[in-house]
């Protein structure tokens, strides 16, 4: 089974980032995808893209990347959540199929 | 109970009047600073950081922002709860291109990635909880303010029972 690496990145890679790594943690064991978590600063994100599978990110996206990023402020916000566990699991699962 | 340690008295700044973002951090920042808190670039650094990574959460009727910046310009974390009796616009952290207008801040100073996950979730349950956010905005002391941030539950993340 292929390991994934999702990198969740803030600006400081320390406030909103941290709820975020959890809960896309917790998301990911629940669904049964093997991932690793990765909590950067957004700036690192560049670097560390490279054998990893995608960004969530809950700052702005300062440039565009190889591999797909979404948005996170839905789980700082708790609104539309649940929407965006599904594009992250979906997001997983299309680069399986790729 | 676990952001109780986290309110000092000093930083929470009650039905400031502020007339922007500059205005807001300098006040939060003279406290900090003086308590030593912080290292002296944080006003520097929480400007540029806000500048180019904007903290304004929309949300319900009431926006927020949680403005915050790097660790190591953090020598003893905080939150600092700032109310204001006039909204200060500050621009989405989605999109930095809409503005929104806030009326509460809440001013991280953090320098533990993950360890206080905890202080973290009970945050969020706050933003995400209008009801609190009402109460906060009414919030006149200390003791409202740890009041509100007593009675909160850890937020529901999944796994999690």
């Amino acid at each position: 089974m292929k390991k994934y690496t999702v990198l969740v990145a803030c600006g400081a890679g320390i406030a909103t980032s941290t709820v975020v790594c959890e809960r896309v943690e917790n998301l990911l064991k629940d669904n049964g995808i093997n991932a690793e978590v990765v909590q950067c600063k957004i700036a690192e994100v560049a670097s560390r893209q490279e054998g990893a599978d995608l960004i969530v990110s809950t700052t702005i996206l300062p440039t565009t990347y190889s591999i797909p990023a979404l948005s996170a402020t839905s789980y700082i916000t708790g609104i539309g959540m649940e929407a965006l566990d599904q594009k992250i699991i979906d997001a997983l699962n299309k680069t399986l199929a790729n | 109970m676990t952001l109780q340690p986290f309110l000092k008295e000093e930083l929470l700044k009650l039905n400031s009047v502020c007339k922007d973002q500059a205005d807001i951090f300098e006040m939060v920042y003279k406290e900090a600073f003086g308590k030593g808190y912080v290292s002296e670039n944080f006003l520097t650094k929480i400007k540029e950081r806000e500048a180019s990574f904007p903290t304004g959460l929309k949300i319900g009727d009431y926006s927020v922002a949680i403005p915050h910046t790097d660790p190591e310009h953090v020598f003893e974390q905080f939150i600092s709860v700032v109310t204001l009796q006039k909204p200060v616009s500050f621009y989405l952290m989605d999109d930095n291109t809409k503005k929104v207008d806030v009326r509460i801040v809440l001013l991280l100073g953090l320098n533990q990635p993950h360890t206080q996950l905890t202080v973290l979730q009970e945050l969020m349950q706050i933003i995400q909880d209008q009801q609190k956010i009402e109460q906060l905005l009414h919030a006149e002391n200390q003791r409202d303010v740890q009041a509100i941030f007593t009675r909160v539950e850890k937020i529901s993340t999944k796994g999690e029972k």
